[in-house]
């Protein structure tokens, strides 16, 4: 009843500490979905970039293809496997709905795949490994198409989010959807590099590693951001136990020490050095999927520690 | 025509005969029994099996027997808000307003994706447990199923792993029956009506208590938050908080503009720093 603690600290009414919201139910394989829907989009992005007429890096370009095709049959296979009704998936395709934002993810998705599919097999056919005039069902424009909707796969999980009661991610509506995107990018420069960094291709792996550098750069600057922004709501996601890990694991070892690994690698090769530190790319890159994947399950995981506070639930953000 | 529930707190006596009459109705199972030492409070909360929840609010002053003790009871319910948030979040179009501008789900085209769960600003519906076996042998029954399917929650009984809330007894409204909840209120706490003349009713008990030198007030109605008027409403006095609802509710769908910029930027800023990164190859 009374409003004031005996150090003068107003407290705030709830009904017994209850929760006002109810949890998310969402478990390990939605942070799976996110993770690697991001890398799909970072890699269809990617392949925009190497593909050009400019940048000719053909072997980036050939696995950007096979990765967007191949994540875009698994993610979505690993995502419905989620739903309390797994048989019912195709319901999502009863309807668009232009203000839900997973309604709109499902159309995206199909999207994205319809056009990674021939994009990977026009691939396969170049490289001799399906029917040469295969070939012709993916021209390179092509890929502008699914870079625009790889971005949209990269955006769209953060307004998901951020588009609920859930104090935390409401509260981030500017900066979850924007450090997904980071977070995506990045992601996808790291798994190249892994797949290319015993390729002997020294010019790829400093484009991965300086793509990598901006992208881990603006998340870092982004959460950090969030971290001052969010105040009282940020608590489950930068305090305790799990804000401990993320610290840990999400910003120094998967951003800040692939700055520096990258950073030392771009370093390097300018110095001219035409040699790539092999070890250098896969721990680096390993970190940074690591450091993605457990953005991923903090936002989540923090996201059911924020439906528990009453507190915050009550006055919740615009 | 818009239908709903005034719901006057302050006659409101803590029965829980419209907990127990929603369960029967609508064939919700048992959540079990677990003593909380909340008060009265042994159910806790709204879920995807408890449709109606009384809370009791006890406040009490430190003093022994202080004047300004008192013991407040709300039977809380889905608010069927006019723009509803997990209507609008609903990848499946499972959750509808139907002919009495109530929120319904859909049990046999919702695919338990969850997304209406967080997208409540008042932590009302939920997912409920995947059931294998049908509870009753009634269930088995073809027709009976069929017949209730659409407009009742019968069909998700044999299954679960589906969201669950509230219908306002669209199947009794049907045939013009009350919704079993104010049927069963001994007190006319729990109101069912046509929207418009809850209303009045409302603001003519609002002044009437407020005359008797209560504050009272309605939650819900006359509301300017983006979640609109609430279809079932309710008459307090104390703040939301103490009811365990949001003191400042907002419908989760007006943030997505911001995301979308947001992240359309930082991926726009990325591909241009990408395009000088991969600019001019061999």
């Amino acid at each position: 009843m009374a409003d004031v603690l005996p150090g003068g600290e107003p407290t705030k009414t709830t009904y017994y500490g209850r929760p006002l919201l109810k949890r998310p139910h969402w478990d390990r394989t939605v942070t799976i979905y996110l993770f690697l829907g991001g890398i799909m989009g970072g890699s269809a992005i990617l392949t925009l970039l190497a593909d050009g007429e400019a940048a000719g890096e053909r072997r980036l370009a050939r696995n950007g293809k096979y990765a967007s095709f191949l994540l875009s049959v698994v993610a979505p296979g690993i995502l419905v496997t989620h739903l309390g009704r797994p048989e019912r998936f195709h319901h999502m395709m009863r309807v668009v709905k232009v203000k839900s934002p997973m309604s709109l993810g499902v159309w995206g998705l199909i999207a994205f795949s319809t056009i990674a599919a021939p994009n990977a097999v026009a691939e396969a056919a170049r490289n001799g490994h399906a029917p040469r005039w295969l070939s012709a069902v993916g021209p390179r424009w092509l890929n502008l198409p699914m870079a625009l909707l790889g971005a949209f796969i990269m955006s769209y999980t953060g307004v998901l989010l951020s588009a609920t009661a859930i104090p935390l991610w409401a509260k981030g509506k500017y900066h979850i959807p924007a450090m997904s995107v980071c977070s995506a990018l990045a992601g996808a420069c790291a798994l190249h590099s892994l797949l290319l960094a015993r390729s002997s291709a020294p010019e790829t792996l400093t484009r991965l590693a300086k793509m990598g550098v901006f992208a881990s750069l603006a998340e870092v600057v982004i959460v950090e951001n969030f971290r001052h922004y969010a105040g009282e709501f940020g608590k489950p996601m930068f305090e305790g136990a799990l804000g401990q890990r993320f610290r840990n694991l999400t910003l120094l070892a998967g951003s800040v020490a692939p700055l520096v690994l990258n950073g030392t690698s771009i370093l390097k090769n300018r110095a001219n050095q035409r040699e790539h530190s092999v070890s250098r790319t896969l721990v680096s890159a390993a970190l940074t999927l690591i450091g993605g994947y457990v953005l991923r399950e903090t936002l989540i995981e923090a996201g059911k520690l924020s439906a528990d506070d009453p507190t915050v639930s009550s006055r919740q953000p615009r | 025509m818009a239908t709903g529930f005034f719901t006057d707190t302050t006659i409101c006596i803590g029965c829980k005969a419209c907990e127990v009459a929603c369960k029967q109705w609508n064939e919700l199972p048992s959540d079990g029994f677990e003593f909380s030492g909340d008060s009265y409070d042994n159910t806790g909360s709204l879920s995807g099996t408890t449709w109606r929840h009384v809370s009791f609010v006890e406040q009490l002053s430190p003093e022994p027997a202080g004047a300004e003790d008192r013991w407040l009871m709300m039977s809380d319910v889905c608010k069927h808000c006019t723009h509803a948030g997990c209507m609008e979040a609903c990848p499946t179009g499972a959750i509808i307003r139907n002919e009495f501008n109530n929120v319904f789900v859909q049990p046999d085209i919702c695919n338990g994706c969850g997304y209406c769960v967080v997208s409540c600003p008042f932590g009302v519906v939920d997912l409920i447990a995947k059931v294998n076996e049908p509870r009753h042998a009634d269930y088995n029954d073809a027709t009976l199923n069929q017949e209730r399917e659409h407009t009742s929650q019968t069909a998700l009984q044999g299954s679960g792993g589906v969201a669950a809330k509230c219908t306002l007894c669209y199947d009794r409204q049907k045939i013009g029956m009350v919704p079993a909840c104010a049927k069963a209120c001994p007190t006319e706490s729990i109101q069912f009506g046509e929207i418009e003349e809850l209303r009045e009713r409302a603001s003519k008990r609002v002044e009437a208590l407020q005359e008797r030198g209560l504050p009272a007030y309605l939650y819900g109605a006359g509301n300017e938050g983006s979640v609109g008027d609430l279809n079932a409403f309710f008459l307090l006095i104390d703040k939301p908080e103490a009811y365990n609802l949001p003191a400042e509710p907002v419908l989760p769908s007006t943030r997505q503009p911001a995301g979308y910029v947001s992240a359309a930027l930082t991926a726009a800023l990325l591909t241009l720093l990408g395009l000088a990164v991969f600019k001019g190859a061999k």
